[in-house]
């Protein structure tokens, strides 16, 4: 399978000194999803960042082929590398509907239409309130609008930051599975940032370990299905900390 | 009681009437500035210089100083040129931005001292009147004299206002304007031009002060300082909106029309922008987040 994303010695400043990524490498499949794992502050959010061209960063990025560091945002959207953050950050003054036009801006008014028709079929919760303001909305309510929002753009990497951060498990649940669906019905490929090692395999193809802004290990899914191999995944990569 | 009755319908009706009438100019310069504070975080103080700019253009074109066009020619010739003033004037506060809010509205006291120095070196400190071309017209309803002036202002503020508020609620640009507004990260991550929507934002406050000093210069005078002074009432009527509700400053904007006038004619026109003053501050401690704050409830 040929890489959709490849990310060559990417490293991320904060300010002059501070180094949040140093010298990551990895790349994401056409119809895959790669996830980073590591702890808080591992540099997961800032690798997505820059990625999505929030962020400036050191390095080679390269989407379906071509380099795309040193575009903007705007520039990378257009292409379909789509950033759903952390914390969700939906625009709680506009409605929810407004909230996925935001999302397909630049996509021509029938395909929105559809499309907008296709996310409010796979997020039936938020269907019932899409003429209500989007602060109304419970906090998995707001990951499944956030995600909503990012389908709008039509992408074909789909950067998930954290989409259990703050959800109960039961809604964390609701939002993998229907992640799942997504991703088979849409063949889109995602890269997805979790600090939560038993939810991630539900999802991801592959994942990497992030500690102190390195990444130290390339697991499979499959070859952690085994009770103990996952045991001693957790006890190398993530510490005690992570073990669920 | 008659005395009261007399007072009531000869005094109080016709001043808050006209009260209304020069509140719908304060709204117009009010929604400008708050348009500008919400998609970029600045109080733009140059709004009032560059609005008495405009107003001088059009007089320049009008009266054969700089050209001798017809009143429309020069208010659309005035108005490129104020689009273009606003463009630059974004190019300029943009970056400022980045760094502080702050450094960027006290770089926009700059621009206004820029323009008003221009003003001045172009037009003189002279005063000069502008009129507006309606009709002179006047009637009487119920006792309260209704002149065409009024009718003028109330259909151009009311229209303008209208169209601003369609755009806003029910347009894409709309969408991207509110956005912007109150999450900007979450419409940078959209994929939006945020720089696209802060131009229409700055470019269409500058219109509306232009429409607002063109309507109130007829009512005075006009010299290098007067639509400034204009805008500290439309800056009060911002203040009373809370600096971040379009519909809080059109209310703002009328309520102190009608204040101002009655203090005016009850109390003292001489400490008129003193009692402006003090409605600003106690603005400011009763409701702080804007007369339209309470409606609606907490965020979860």
């Amino acid at each position: 399978m040929t890489d959709l994303l490849r990310i060559d010695h990417l490293s991320v400043f904060y300010g002059a000194a501070a180094q949040a990524v140093e010298d990551v490498s990895f790349s994401v499949p056409g119809n895959a999803v790669v996830a980073l794992l590591g702890a808080n502050g591992a540099g997961k959010s800032s690798i997505m960042k820059a990625v999505a061209g929030l962020i400036p960063g050191r390095g080679a990025i390269t989407f379906d082929g071509a380099r795309i560091d040193g575009t903007t945002t705007r520039a990378r959207v257009a292409r379909g590398i789509v950033y759903v953050p952390e914390g969700r950050a939906v625009v709680g003054d506009l409605t929810v509907r407004e909230n996925l036009v935001l999302g397909g801006y630049t996509v021509p008014g029938p395909a929105r239409r559809s499309r907008m028709e296709m996310v409010l079929d796979l997020f039936p919760e938020i269907a019932g309130k899409a003429n209500g303001g989007a602060w109304r909305l419970s906090g998995g309510e707001q990951q499944m609008l956030a995600i909503g929002r990012g389908l709008m753009a039509g992408p074909r990497l789909l950067l998930l930051d954290e989409p259990s951060l703050g959800l109960a498990p039961l809604l964390v649940r609701r939002v993998f599975d229907r992640l799942a669906t997504i991703r088979a019905e849409s063949g889109l490929a995602i890269l997805l940032v979790e600090q939560n090692l038993a939810m991630t395999m539900r999802l991801a193809d592959e994942i990497h370990f992030l500690r102190g802004g390195r990444l130290i290990g390339h697991k499979r899914t499959d070859e952690l299905r085994d009770g103990a191999a996952r045991q001693h995944a957790v006890d190398t990569f993530l510490g005690a900390a992570a073990a669920e | 009681m008659n005395a009261v009755l007399d007072s009531l319908a000869f005094d109080l009706f016709p001043l808050v009437w006209s009260g209304i009438v020069t509140g719908c100019l304060y709204a117009l310069g009010a929604l400008g500035l708050v348009m500008i504070f919400k998609c970029s975080r600045v109080v733009n103080f140059s709004h009032g210089n560059v609005a008495g700019f405009a107003a001088f253009l059009v007089y320049g074109f009008t009266s054969g100083l700089l050209l001798a066009v017809s009143w429309g020619v020069a208010v659309l010739l005035a108005a490129v040129f104020i689009v273009a003033i606003a463009f630059l004037t974004y190019a300029l506060i943009s970056p400022l931005i980045q760094t502080s809010d702050l450094t960027a509205t006290i770089a926009t006291l700059g621009v206004g001292l820029i323009v008003q120095g221009a003003t001045l070196l172009l037009f003189g400190a002279d005063i000069v009147s502008l009129d507006l071309p309606v009709p002179r017209f006047a009637t009487s309803v119920l006792g309260l004299r209704i002149t065409g002036y009024d009718l003028t202002v109330l259909s151009v503020a009311v229209v303008t206002i209208g169209a601003l508020f369609l755009v806003i609620d029910f347009t894409k640009l709309g969408i991207a304007f509110r956005a912007i507004s109150s999450n900007a990260f979450a419409a940078e991550v959209c994929g939006l031009n945020l720089a696209r929507v802060q131009v229409f934002a700055w470019s269409v406050a500058a219109g509306l002060g232009v429409i607002g000093a063109l309507l109130i210069v007829p009512t005075t005078f006009l010299s290098a300082t007067t639509v400034a002074a204009f805008m500290l009432q439309a800056f009060a009527a911002a203040v009373i909106g809370g600096f971040a509700s379009l519909p809080g400053s059109l209310i703002g904007g009328i309520l102190i029309g009608i204040l101002m006038n009655l203090f005016t004619f009850y109390v003292s026109p001489e400490y008129a922008s003193t009692f402006l003053l003090v409605v600003i501050l106690a603005a400011l401690n009763v409701f702080p987040n804007g007369i339209l704050a309470p409606v609606r409830g907490s965020r979860v």
